[in-house]
This record gives structure tokens, C-alpha cells and sequence, in this order.
């Protein structure tokens, strides 16, 4: 009988630890088969934005494609928690000087906005909720600036491939179980050594 | 945690906390001087702390049935009153009472589903989202810091414009969660944010807490325990108290540090200095 319990106990044991290990860290959150590429069924609905932005003319790298830097535009990523979206100066900006695309419709648009000096009314892509602190300084001040890796890769953690996309749509599940998946990775602290990082596993770093 | 992050760190999460120079090569831990005879009791500590974290005002008869949810309350002795009949009103001692991020918490080790935890930087950290409302760390806690949602106070506490004053940095608790001070985690988290970037520690002085902001005679001081140059760390060696030991050896008497309930071992992260008082005055 003494036999039975203890191979009672290890077997139980032994199907705890390997579900825990096997166990999906976070398939819900979608409807089923809206899998993003990093195997979660959560990808964002598509949103309707007042222009249709094509962000693979500015920041893709394909012929006739601009390669801008993501911070260009999103110019806080690098000194703030958030990313910011450009202010319609910065659009025009550069768009008053490119007659050659001035008859496109999404162009016609844009000046339209400009001329009634009305901001154009994006819509959120990305939204956490507001029980989370996330910090993009501290993502792009690392990946970015401390380890040179590219910007669209960096950015394209969270994001996706937005250089490919037109308007942004979320690819990326951005839960608790995803943003821990990468916390846990040993991270190469720079190109040069084997010492690796976590990222922070402390609660009140992103729960406030 | 995953369970490989949980065999790695095994050991140190097996072992007793506080021990002898556990913050010596940290860069922080965070603690807190409270000097009682600079305390004149005026309560402005209590006013910011709401301000800053977003505290409902629950009401009289809540506040009868002692629901209140100041994180920083200023406790009321008359202790010297007898020894001045003629005037029993100036023998009033107050003492701000807040939650004391003990070492050895023990409201962190009753928590049925982990809502509580302990910070690397010494903070004894609640994750509302977690919290079940058990309030099994209240029932527990010996300095009763921890304060229970009865009631689902954002939309009479903050009756439309008034939400427009809340802080965005920290979370509107709904009803059915405990919470506590955090010692303004979110100061905390800026400052070292903007330290990090900038590639150093976060100075003394630097960020200070909303309660030892406003306080108007500086009877709190906030800082940097880890950091042997910092006011804090300078005034706890001053009167000889360890953060690891549960009974401190002094070479003079009338050294006036103390840390509250200390033989309950829970090693608080305040110091707190006693009252002086010359009651032949």
C-alpha cells in the first residue's frame, strides 16, 4: 500500500511539472485562428483610420520606399513612456515640398486637414491598459542606442513589421504572458560579451 | 514566474530575509526617517498622499465605521497629558503611522494568491489586478497600514469634473481590493527611469515622496538606504540601527531612533525619532 501512494505522488507529481512546462503561456484573448506569427490568437481587429497611412512608403526599404527612421515621426519613443504621434506640421513638413505625389487623394486629404487647422483624429492602434506603466525610453534606450540593433527590428518587437503594413494594425498579443515570455529571455547585454539580462520580473516595474 | 526562472533562482528566493549587508552591493532600498518632535500633526502629509495616489474621500459614516483609506494617518496619544494637569490639551503626541515596507512582512506570507510581494529595491509591493480581497495581509498586519475597498468609491469620490484631478501614473482602485502606501512607486519609477538613461544612480535628494514633500517642518526624510551617503543612511547609523536586527545595541540611552514593534521581527524600513519634551516648561 506504502508502495502505492509514493507511485501515486510521483506521477502526480511528474504530470504538475510537465503541464506547467508544456502549458501555452496565453493562446486567448482573440477569436480563434486570429493567431499572430509569434503564436497567439490575438490579433488586433483592423482599425479605420481617418487617412490610410501607408507606413511601408515612409519607412520600408523597398525600391521607391522612403526607409525613414520610426523615430522620425515617433519622435518621443526615444525620451518618454510614449511614442507620440506626429503633429500634422511635421506631415507637411516635408509633403509641401513633394509636388510630385500633391494630386494623390490621401495627399488631398491631408492638405484639406491643414487648411481647416483641424488635427487629424488617429485612432489607437496599441492601447494597454492603464493599470500598466510601459516605458518605450527604456526598450529603444537599450535595444536602440546601447545595442545598435535596427530600428525596425526593435520597434517590430512590439509592433510587427509596421514597415510593411500600410495603416498599423496589432500583430503582437501584448499581454501579460507575452511581454513575460521576452522578460525572461537571456538577452546578450551588448554584441561583444556572453553576459547576459532578464528584463525586470518585479510587478510594480509595470503594474501601477 | 515560470518554472525555470524559479529553479534558477531557487536559493535566493529559499532564503530568510532580512540578512546582515542583504543591500550592500543594491543599488537601492528604500527608507524613510520620521522625526516626532519636528511632527507638529498638521495633517498636511495625510492631505498630499490623497492628492498623489489617488485616495477617495469616503464620507463620515464610512470614516465612523473606520473605512477611511489614508495610507499615511497621524495617530493622537495624550500620553504627557497627566503629568500636566493644568493643561492636560499640550500633552497631545502624534505619530504618523504609514505602511512600514518591512523586511520581513508579514503580509506578504499569508496572501492566498501572491497579490503582495517583496521588491528588489525593498519595497513591499501590491498588485491590485491579483488581489482577491481575502484581506487576510490587513488581519495580519500589526501596524493595520492596509486598507480594503468596501465600496466601489471612484464615481462618489470623484464626481464628474473632479476625475479630470486624478493621477494618471496611478491606478483608481475598484471595489473589493486592499491597498496600501507604495512609498509613490511612481516617483520611484521615473526617477530611476531618468537616472538610467542618463547612466547613473538616482541621486539623494532626488525624489522624495508626497507625504515628506509636504510636510512643513521636514519631520520626514525619504531616501536611499543602499546609498551609505545619503541623508537616511547617514541618520539610521547615526542612531545605531541595523535594518537586519531585530534589537539594536546602543552605546548612549537617550539615542532617540526606534523602529516600531520591532520584537515582532518584521526589521520596518522607518526609523522613527522620539518626542523631546521639557515638561517643567
Amino acid at each position: 500500500m506504502k508502495v502505492h501512494i509514493k507511485n501515486i505522488l510521483i506521477w502526480l507529481s511528474l504530470c504538475c511539472f510537465c503541464s506547467a512546462a508544456l502549458a501555452e503561456p496565453f493562446v486567448q484573448g482573440g477569436p480563434i485562428g486570429s493567431q499572430t506569427d509569434d503564436g497567439f490568437n490575438a490579433l488586433g481587429p483592423v482599425v479605420e483610420q481617418p487617412i490610410e497611412f501607408p507606413h511601408k512608403t515612409h519607412a520600408g526599404n523597398g525600391p521607391g520606399q522612403m526607409n525613414i527612421n520610426c523615430m522620425y515621426c515617433h519622435t518621443y519613443a526615444r525620451r518618454s513612456n510614449v511614442s507620440g504621434i506626429p503633429r500634422l506640421d511635421k506631415c507637411i513638413g516635408c509633403h509641401k515640398m513633394i509636388e510630385s505625389v500633391r494630386d494623390k487623394p490621401r495627399i488631398k486629404k491631408l492638405f484639406e486637414y491643414w487648411e481647416k487647422k483641424k488635427p487629424i483624429p488617429w485612432k489607437k492602434v496599441h492601447d494597454l491598459p492603464d493599470f500598466v506603466r510601459f516605458n518605450h525610453e527604456r526598450h529603444i534606450q537599450r535595444f536602440y542606442f546601447r545595442e545598435h540593433r535596427p530600428v525596425r527590428e526593435v520597434c517590430g518587437y512590439c509592433h510587427g513589421d509596421v514597415g510593411s503594413m500600410n495603416t498599423a494594425r496589432r500583430v503582437k498579443a501584448l499581454s501579460m504572458g507575452w511581454c513575460v515570455s521576452c522578460h525572461q529571455k537571456e538577452h546578450l547585454e551588448n554584441a561583444s560579451t556572453t553576459k547576459t539580462s532578464n528584463g525586470p520580473n518585479d510587478c510594480w516595474q509595470c503594474h501601477k | 514566474m515560470s518554472l525555470s526562472n524559479l529553479i534558477k533562482n531557487w536559493s535566493s528566493l529559499r532564503v530568510k530575509r532580512p540578512y546582515e549587508g542583504q543591500y550592500k552591493d543594491k543599488d537601492y532600498k528604500w527608507a524613510m526617517v520620521i522625526d516626532l518632535d519636528a511632527c507638529t500633526g498638521c495633517n498636511a502629509c495625510t492631505t498630499a498622499c490623497y492628492a498623489e495616489n489617488n485616495l477617495p474621500v469616503v464620507g463620515k459614516e464610512a470614516f465612523s465605521k473606520g473605512q477611511a483609506m489614508h495610507w499615511i494617518r497621524i495617530e493622537r496619544y495624550w500620553g504627557e497629558g497627566d503629568a500636566l494637569p493644568k493643561f492636560p490639551e499640550r500633552g497631545a503626541q502624534f505619530l504618523p503611522m504609514l505602511c512600514q515596507q518591512c523586511e520581513s512582512a508579514p503580509c506578504e506570507v499569508v496572501c492566498p494568491v501572491g497579490a503582495t510581494h517583496h521588491t528588489p529595491d525593498g519595497l513591499n509591493s501590491q498588485v491590485y489586478n491579483r488581489c482577491i480581497g481575502s484581506r487576510y495581509c490587513s488581519a495580519n498586519c500589526p501596524y493595520k497600514v492596509r486598507y480594503f475597498n468596501w465600496w466601489q468609491y471612484p464615481e462618489r469620490a470623484w464626481p464628474n469634473p473632479l476625475e479630470q484631478q486624478l493621477n494618471p501614473d496611478v491606478t483608481v482602485r475598484s471595489k473589493g481590493v486592499m491597498e496600501k502606501c507604495t512609498f509613490c512607486v511612481q516617483r520611484l519609477v521615473e526617477a530611476k527611469n531618468r537616472a538610467r538613461t542618463e547612466g547613473r544612480k538616482v541621486e539623494d535628494g532626488e525624489v522624495t515622496t508626497a507625504c515628506a514633500q509636504a510636510c512643513p517642518t521636514s519631520a520626514i526624510t525619504f531616501g536611499n538606504l543602499a546609498d551609505s551617503k545619503s541623508q537616511v543612511a547617514k541618520m539610521w547609523e547615526r542612531q545605531q540601527i541595523d535594518l537586519a536586527k531585530d534589537k539594536q545595541e546602543k552605546s548612549d540611552e537617550n539615542m532617540r531612533g526606534y523602529r516600531i514593534f520591532e520584537d515582532l521581527r518584521t526589521y520596518p524600513s522607518i526609523v522613527y525619532m522620539e518626542r523631546i519634551r521639557d515638561l517643567q516648561a
